[in-house]
């Protein structure tokens, strides 16, 4: 009962950044390493809002996320959008933006763990296991806001046009779909994301500005087994992962938890590299 | 020069060595004689800057540099300090050694924070025949090295903290006295971060722990990268320890504290926890540390009649009270200025047999080394303070009994 909780609990953070992560992936064919940074970001946004300029929790959250999903918009015009042609080019242009933004926060902050307020500050008692509010708060925040995606996705015409290109992004410029602002807004939902895991981990999680690490390392080893660019196979792999973590901790150790998603990964590349879901289609 | 180039390379080094270096000393002798008296004494500062530890080492030597030169100095000569990040990586810890060595060209280290850190650096230090005073790190091997390796390492001392077998015997005697004497707690779990001051301690605590009739129901390191406490704390509650020991330095404690609020663990703890000894501790994650005990050498109750004053005129120069390096940083100064007097001399071996010699009344205890140049404890001396949060962020200091200023009180949701 417990591992299924807790399991929750981590896939549910897990599945929030990698499904961000595949998603500009898929659609742009971006593999994004500032994404860490916005979930730091979104947490840090959320810590300077409410214990600086003193503003409720809620509109603090919002905020944040918001300002992160516009960070993401500007970051891709300015900086992705020249190099888009080039995958090393972009993977070096946002490794270098993700560490930019971890020495701001060093030289802003200090390297300090910072406190973000949870929503929820009481205990839930679900069959005799004590869990803290904001954890499950989590757990529904990334069921709403990834089926929001998925309907979004499949039922309007914008989130059309985002499978459009993400099957073939030249025939979807023939048909007239503007595939530029449409990764802008592919951008913004992707950093949008990782800000809510972060606002929604912050208060259980440690804020401090290496932060986004934990993040990047985390979605990779999620796409690479659930596949590249595949949203379904992203949550799969994170419920896999997330429950994989929980079981190493409760019955051997909490110092194993960290080789498991290296390991996962490992085995993933060497035995089927395009993961389980391994199709190079978006979805 | 082509003639360097060519195979006769090494001979022309020598060619060149032997009509520079006569040159250099005619130009540096008369002139370093004559500077040596007047010119400032240099004292390296290598810490972790980005932390409290690392800003309060700062803040407190740079308060006792001021008391010293306002005193007129060393033996005449001006005091003046240079600091450099060493991280908490010891690679960088080695680049900030060699930095205040070599380009500073420091007479005195007086710093530290992780042991690693010290360990990488100790071969330079003594390779530079510099006398190091740390303030920081707690692992024996430190100190154990002076006693196997007497004349490569006698440089080395430990002002503080109390090492961690000291630390070990104190936690011991807090668990038997105070955990299982006054509060009955026979039941306890101990879980710390895997490194290597915590696997030299643990063995050590839960045979103690066990020779005083506890019962040592669970035992558990982590990585000190986990984010994630809930199953650790999971099994805690349901091994059925009645209070959970932490030793943690490193890894991230500030998460620890918050996850075992949020899920309201019905089960006290306390122990060494570095980063709750930060003055803003409790601050800095909400309050939600309520009721933990964390070990400490020094709070603001009159230990000596240096306590209160160090307090205060340190609060002034920062948000926060000090740490716990910024004790030993501060005494560290004073007994090297000391011990500079007594020699008469800036030789470095009769400033170490002075060092030896050492009784000086530091902030919370008189500090004197033993012949492995290592902190003493005991009674008058540096002792480790178990210390808890309480409503509003105050602090009161529950063991050992003599110093007992507040009484232990329960996390709010086991209160009946």
């Amino acid at each position: 009962m417990e591992i299924l909780i807790h399991g929750a609990v981590s896939s549910a953070i897990y599945a929030m950044l990698a499904v961000g992560f595949t998603l500009i992936f898929g659609v742009a064919r971006v593999l994004n390493l500032a994404h860490g940074s916005f979930y730091a970001l979104g947490a840090y946004g959320t810590y300077v809002a409410t214990a600086i300029l003193g503003w409720p929790l809620l509109p603090a959250a919002l905020m944040a996320i918001a300002l992160v999903a516009l960070f993401g918009v500007v970051i891709e015009k300015i900086f992705i959008r020249p190099l888009r042609h080039s995958q090393l080019g972009v993977l070096m242009i946002t490794l270098a933006i993700s560490l930019v933004i971890e020495q701001a926060l060093f030289l802003i902050f200090g390297s300090e763990y910072r406190n973000v307020p949870a929503f929820i500050q009481s205990k839930v008692t679900i069959g005799g296991i004590d869990i803290a509010g904001q954890r499950l708060l989590t757990v529904a925040v990334a069921v709403v806001a990834i089926g929001a995606l998925y309907l979004f996705i499949q039922r309007t015409r914008l989130g059309s046009a985002i499978l459009a290109i993400s099957q073939d992004a030249e025939a979807a410029k023939y048909m007239g779909i503007p595939s530029d602002r449409i990764f802008s807004l592919v951008m913004a939902i992707s950093a949008a994301l990782a800000a809510l895991a972060g606002v929604m981990a912050g208060p259980f999680l440690s804020v401090q500005p290496a932060m986004h690490l934990l993040p990047i390392m985390k979605a990779f080893a999620i796409v690479i087994v659930g596949g590249l660019g595949s949203i379904p196979g992203s949550i799969v792999a994170a419920l896999m992962l997330g429950y994989a973590e929980t079981i190493v901790a409760y019955t051997i150790s909490s110092s194993w938890t960290e080789i498991v998603s290296v390991l996962a990964t490992l085995l993933m590349l060497v035995f089927r590299p395009a993961g389980i879901f391994g199709k190079r289609a978006a979805f | 020069m082509a003639i360097c180039k060519s195979r006769l390379h090494s001979a022309c080094g020598h060619w060149l060595v032997a009509v520079l270096a006569p040159l250099f000393l005619l130009l540096q002798s008369p002139a370093a004689l004559a500077q040596d008296n007047n010119k400032p004494v240099r004292i390296g500062v290598p810490t972790a800057m980005q932390l409290q530890v690392g800003r309060d080492t700062i803040t407190a030597i740079k308060m006792a540099v001021d008391e010293v030169n306002k005193k007129g100095g060393i033996l005449g000569r001006k005091v003046e300090f240079v600091v450099a990040d060493e991280t908490e990586n010891p690679e960088t810890g080695i680049s900030a050694i060699r930095k205040l060595l070599a380009n500073e060209k420091v007479d005195v280290l007086i710093g530290g924070y992780t042991s690693g850190v010290t360990l990488a650096q100790m071969p330079h230090i003594s390779a530079a025949k510099t006398i190091y005073l740390g303030v920081g790190a707690a692992s024996p091997s430190v100190t154990n090295k002076v006693k196997t390796d007497y004349d490569n390492y006698k440089y080395v001392f430990r002002v503080g903290p109390i090492n961690s077998a000291h630390q070990a015997r104190a936690l011991v005697d807090y668990v038997s006295n105070f955990v299982i004497g006054e509060l009955g707690y026979k039941n306890i779990a101990i879980i710390g971060e895997n490194a290597k001051w915590v696997q030299d301690l643990v063995p050590l605590l839960s045979k103690g722990a066990k020779e005083v009739g506890a019962e040592v129901k669970l035992t558990e390191l982590f990585d000190t990268q986990t984010s994630d406490f809930s199953p650790l704390l999971a099994k805690v509650k349901a091994s059925g320890a009645q209070y959970m020991i932490v030793i943690v330095s490193h890894g991230s404690s500030d998460i620890l504290a918050k996850q075992w609020h949020d899920a309201q663990v019905p089960v006290p703890y306390g122990g060494v926890d570095v980063k709750s000894m930060d003055g803003d501790f409790f601050k800095r994650i909400g309050g939600k540390s309520i009721s933990q005990v964390t070990v400490n050498f020094a709070v603001r109750t009159p230990l000596t009649k240096k306590t209160i004053p160090f307090f205060d005129e340190f609060k002034k120069q920062s948000p926060n009270y000090p740490v716990f390096t910024a004790f030993f940083a501060y005494d560290a100064v004073l007994l090297y200025a000391d011990a500079v007097k007594r020699a008469g001399s800036f030789d470095t071996d009769k400033i170490i047999k002075e060092l030896e010699k050492t009784r000086h009344e530091g902030i919370a205890g008189e500090i004197s080394f033993d012949e492995q140049h290592d902190l003493q404890t005991g009674k008058g001396k540096y002792n480790l303070l178990f210390v808890q949060w309480q409503e509003k962020g105050e602090r009161a200091v529950i063991y050992p009994k003599e110093l007992r200023n507040g009484d232990f009180i329960l996390p709010p949701w086991m209160k009946k």
